[in-house]
């Protein structure tokens, strides 16, 4: 079942992930590798999300521009 | 020798009156002939003399991220022009072509800046040159698929690294790519430390995804004889430094294993001699390896390549004048970049 993302439970906040459309958009090295689509949303958030997260701006500016 | 030839020659003062083109300044900065400036001045006659000459080979040696500093151009322009014959360079500075050819840009930045707030915001530096990561991505990406494409059509066939950067100019369509300048022009370029680049990464993703069953395979030993042979092929050898290390010595040993040494020399470089690297080594440390010829035509000048090596360009390039056409002197038969 997937997890149920919590407040900082999203990809852009996970180290697998790279910029691939600042703030919109990021690569998924993990999802990459296994040959899925490896660009997703930066607010969305995958059964493999790693419980360690990237110090970046990615889910701030997401939401800013969301506003 | 007699103090009259000692004090054979006295200094001419650098005059600036009106217009100058830039050898004219190259030209006041010889009637000085003193520091940096009589070194760039001697380091224009020398490179006029090698592609002067037709059966020398121009080498340049590119390290340091002068590609994302802006030498892209003038570098595929030259290889165009034939005023170098084979390149030599990092795989960071190709890595960066690579950027640029699949539609990526480098940024004017600073210095001066908080790298933890460039970290957040994924942008790297080099010192004050800013890249999105996004640009790395997006080459990931691609090459990845290049790598694909090139591992089905080589079938476990070693590739050199010339091979493999012709490979790479065959797939980027951007005209002003130096890889791509590279493989329209049959122009040699050697990668000696390919896997320590971006290119190395790449691998690991291409390699990873195929569960390192026909990957793409490139050996950085298999140019050792092609490069040997460039140089024992040409009555001459000639050779550009900019910074130095892993792509200096590539040329220098390719000069020494054919026992003749090379005969034309500069060397653009910040470095200093006294730790022992290969960047800052004189050019009279590199006399007594054999490595270039006691009597060589040479020069260091220890200045910015960014400022240095653009001015030797424009020098020449308004010397030889506008007709000046040179054919391109690597005598290797077997080095040809497959169609």
């Amino acid at each position: 079942m997937k997890k149920k993302p919590s407040k900082h439970m999203f990809c852009g906040n996970c180290t697998s992930h790279n910029a691939y459309d600042f703030p919109d958009q990021v690569f998924c090295t993990r999802r990459f590798l296994k040959n899925q689509n490896a660009i997703v949303s930066t607010l969305w958030c995958c059964e493999d999300w790693y419980p360690s997260a990237q110090e970046c701006h990615c889910i701030e500016e997401t939401l800013k521009k969301q506003k | 020798m007699q103090r009259k030839e000692i004090l054979r020659e006295p200094v001419q003062h650098i005059r600036i009156k009106g217009k100058l083109t830039v050898n004219q300044l190259v030209q006041q900065f010889q009637n000085s002939g003193s520091f940096g400036a009589g070194r760039v001045a001697a380091a224009c006659d020398i490179y006029e003399r090698m592609v002067r000459e037709d059966d020398c080979t121009v080498f340049l040696a590119l390290a340091g991220a002068m590609v994302p500093a802006g030498l892209r151009q003038l570098v595929a322009d030259l290889l165009r022009e034939n005023l170098i014959d084979v390149l030599v360079t990092t795989g960071a500075n190709m890595v960066h072509d690579a950027i640029e050819a699949l539609g990526g840009h480098h940024y004017k930045g600073h210095w001066a800046v908080d790298d933890y707030m460039l970290y957040k915001n994924h942008t790297y530096r080099i010192y004050d040159v800013f890249v999105p990561e996004e640009d790395f991505i997006k080459l990931d990406m691609e090459l990845v698929k290049i790598y694909d494409q090139m591992a089905n059509e080589n079938k476990g066939k070693t590739l050199s690294s010339t091979d493999f950067a012709w490979e790479m100019g065959k797939r980027l369509k951007d005209s002003n790519s130096i890889l791509r300048a590279a493989y329209e022009t049959k122009a040699p370029i050697f990668i000696p430390a390919v896997r320590d680049s971006e290119f190395g990464y790449i691998y690991n993703l291409h390699a990873t995804r195929r569960q390192f069953k026909n990957t793409l395979v490139v050996d950085a030993f298999k140019d050792v004889p092609e490069i040997i042979s460039i140089c024992r092929g040409s009555s001459k050898n000639g050779m550009i430094v900019i910074g130095g290390g892993v792509p200096r010595n590539t040329i220098q040993s390719a000069a020494l294993a054919t026992k003749s040494g090379i005969d034309y020399a500069v060397v653009i470089t910040m470095d200093r001699a006294e730790t022992g690297g290969l960047s800052g080594s004189t050019l009279e440390e590199t006399v007594s390896w054999g490595k270039l010829k006691g009597q060589a035509d040479k020069t260091m000048v220890i200045g910015d390549a960014m400022i240095v090596f653009p001015i030797m360009v424009a020098s020449v390039k308004e010397r030889l004048g506008r007709d000046f056409r040179r054919a391109r002197s690597v005598k290797y038969e077997n080095l040809n970049p497959k169609e």
